[in-house]
């Protein structure tokens, strides 16, 4: 087990086109590390430097206190599952999971010792003499993760492992590796592009855009307290609810924004920072937003677009008059008798409404 | 319904007439040798459709064969020659396909286009160089052994000079089709396969003989066959290198002591034709097996 620390990393594939630029990151012995960001921002690129297999352009990657930016990856005493699994087709399950340990020159009796303890925990000893061919996705995905484990690695590496399994299967291989991670308690790093794997698996998510780290938090304070715009609006679904709006005035602890059209709104934040009539946007997540009861004061009048029923809540997408943004609003329950075209009310509640300044940087919630 | 299982009838019928029809087309010859083999009564062998019928069915000829040659010897050298050439050209085709495929350095494309660039030239301009290589060869190794003292009844010259299995062979060992074969299918192998190998511990040549060159036995299979018939049938470089009779392959033998002004029956060049081909069907019909699926389960 290892902890892995990276320095101001970067990674051109080609002289002009640079892909990370510039990533500083420590994860910790034992953490589980979810990657998460858009097609396309580095994050395998990132993992792969990370195993060795690209080379690094910049910066220094210690795992553990080896500095390892020139070991060979087959040095690592890393492990790391495929998106496509890349099972050796040749070779039975079994072999598969002992390919590694054969290598390292692992006596007989300690592979055979091995390969079955991995296969217990993942239940495919009854799939050990077959062929990667005779093997459903579900199970390859096993045996892919099989294969890492058996090797006692120092990390576990993981670039988007559950993607090509269906619905049901991506749930219970999620809860499978959770446990996975208690039980070893090794260092896990793993990229994924489905939020719902890194707020469920994560100790703690680095969101990428662009080659470039924009939070590293628990999920919950990622959710809770996003630093920009950005992670504001690719963390939760459906998506915080974003309004642009001007700065109409700023009181202790609390800002007071303008919407186009004339409502005005309040946030609990500390805006101290921002200019009055400066442009900022005003997020709120779906959750947040709810129904006026009578005629509660502050409450914005909507228009109903469409209702979404889905069982044990009901998605309303609403229309304010003069703005152009259609609102998301997740209602609990399904006794909701809301049907399209219906007028209503909608209370933004100022504790949690969040504001972001013009650079898309957010402005410190006041509220506790 | 109806009409479309009549058609579909119709239209088996006609695919399977069509295979039948190439079948006859890519069989005849052998079937008219085996079946002029089989004649007793030669008299009819040259006559259509009655020759691929056996007129006085006997195995005369092929008794004759053994009497009249040493069959047993050219077959042996055959099989001596097309394994080692076998093993040769597999193992030349699969470390220059490697890394032309699969490693980046300068150069590497012009590389592959002269090899690829040879097969143009027709082989027949190798022979004479080859041929003097190889006297040089002859002549050195056996100044080495006199210059080491060897026992001079070791007779290094036809280790790797004239008249040697090796001068007969290793001008064949580097093909273009071979490499160029190797290189497309270690192309194939997708990238994740290799990362996966290199994670687990495995270096570059450990990758290349575990990974690589299990995955892709279909089309070191298909390379096998195709330089086993080549081998095999190879007439004019042996005929040149071998001076010696007891070092001749099939081919070669066959020729020299069956045909030409002297030769004493059709007949005996079709049984001895038809026991030539035998062995190379018996190679393919054990390696058909291998031709299927090298990559299948590999990702996703
Ligand atoms: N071998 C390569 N040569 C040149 N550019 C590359 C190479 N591999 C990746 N890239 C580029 O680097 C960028 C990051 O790629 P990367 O695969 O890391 O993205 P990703 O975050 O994993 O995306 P996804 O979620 O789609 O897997 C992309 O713009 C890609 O085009
Ligand atoms: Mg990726």
């Amino acid at each position: 087990m290892a902890s892995v620390t990276l320095k101001s990393i970067k990674k051109s594939y080609t002289k002009d086109v640079q892909v990370i630029k510039g990533v500083d990151l420590e994860i910790k012995d034992g953490e589980f590390v979810v990657f998460v960001g858009p097609s396309g921002c580095g994050k395998s690129t990132l993992l792969r430097m990370i195993a060795g297999l690209e080379d690094i352009t910049e910066g220094t990657l210690h795992i553990g206190d080896v500095l390892s930016n020139d070991i060979h990856a087959s040095k690592r005493g890393i492990a790391m599952v495929f998106q496509s699994y890349a099972l050796y087709p040749h070779m039975s399950v079994a072999d598969n999971m002992a390919f590694a340990l054969k290598l390292s020159g692992t006596s007989k009796e300690e592979i055979a010792q091995r390969v079955n303890k991995a296969a217990e925990i993942l239940q495919i000893t009854h799939l050990l003499e077959r062929k990667p061919k005779a093997l459903s996705g579900g199970q390859r995905q096993r045996v892919a993760i099989g294969r890492a484990i058996v090797r006692n690695p120092k990390v576990f590496l993981f670039d988007e492992p559950l993607s090509n399994l269906d619905a049901s299967l991506r749930l219970n291989m999620r809860v499978e590796l959770s446990k996975l991670h208690q039980d070893l308690g090794t260092t896990m790093i793993y990229v994924t592009h489905d939020q719902v794997e890194a707020m469920t698996l994560a100790d703690r998510i680095v969101v990428f855009n662009g080659g470039i780290i924009q939070q590293v938090g628990s999920p919950l304070d990622l959710y809770e307290n996003p630093s920009n715009l950005f992670v504001a609006g690719f963390l939760g679904s459906p998506k915080m609810n974003l309004l642009e709006a001007q700065l109409v005035g700023v009181e202790q602890g609390v800002a007071i924004v303008r919407l186009p059209k004339g409502v005005t709104l309040r946030a609990k934040v500390d805006a101290k920072r921002g200019k009055v009539s400066d442009k900022v946007t005003l997020g709120i997540r779906p959750e947040h937003l709810r129904l006026a009861i009578g005629d509660e004061a502050g409450a914005v009048p909507a228009r109903v677009d469409l209702i979404e029923h889905l069982g044990d809540h009901v998605l309303a997408y609403v229309e304010i008059p003069g703005i152009n943004e259609i609102l998301s609003l997740k209602l609990t329950g399904h006794a909701t008798d809301l049907k399209y075209g219906d007028a209503i009310r909608v209370v933004f509640p100022e504790e949690n409404c969040m504001l972001f300044d013009n650079e898309g940087l957010v402005f410190t919630r006041t509220a506790g | 319904m109806a009409t479309f299982t009549v058609r579909r009838v119709a239209g088996l019928s006609a695919h399977y007439a069509g295979l039948l029809l190439f079948m006859a087309f890519t069989t005849f010859p052998f079937l008219w040798a085996l079946s002029a083999a089989l004649s007793g009564d030669p008299s009819k062998i040259w006559l259509f459709p009655d020759a691929f019928v056996p007129n006085d069915l006997s195995l005369m000829w092929f008794k004759r064969v053994f009497e009249e040659m040493p069959f047993n010897t050219y077959l042996l050298n055959s099989t001596i020659m097309s394994f080692w050439t076998i093993i040769g050209v597999v193992v030349v085709s699969v470390m220059a396909g490697y890394p032309l495929a699969r490693l980046k350095f300068p150069g590497r494309g012009l590389i592959f286009v002269a090899i690829i660039a040879t097969l143009m030239l027709p082989s027949e301009v190798g022979i004479i160089p080859n041929f003097i290589t190889l006297k040089n060869f002859g002549v050195w190794a056996s100044s080495l052994q006199e210059a080491l003292h060897l026992p001079s009844d070791w007779n290094m010259r036809e280790w790797v000079g004239l008249n040697s299995y090796f001068g007969a062979i290793a001008p064949n060992f580097a093909t273009a089709f071979g490499i160029f074969l190797m290189k497309q299918a270690f192309e194939q192998i997708p990238q994740d396969l290799v990362d996966a190998a290199r994670v687990d511990g495995a270096n570059e040549l450990q990758i290349m003989w575990r990974v690589m060159v299990p995955v892709s036995i279909p089309s070191i299979a298909a390379l096998t066959i195709f330089t086993l018939v080549n081998a095999w049938n190879d007439y004019l470089w042996p005929s040149i290198v071998m001076t010696g009779k007891e070092k001749l392959p099939l081919a070669v033998g066959v020729f020299n002591d069956l045909t030409g002004p002297f030769a004493t029956s059709t007949s005996l060049v079709m049984a001895a034709i038809v026991m030539t081909v035998i062995p190379v069907l018996i190679f393919f019909a054990f390696t058909q097996r291998y031709f299927i699926g090298g990559l299948d389960g590999a990702v996703k």
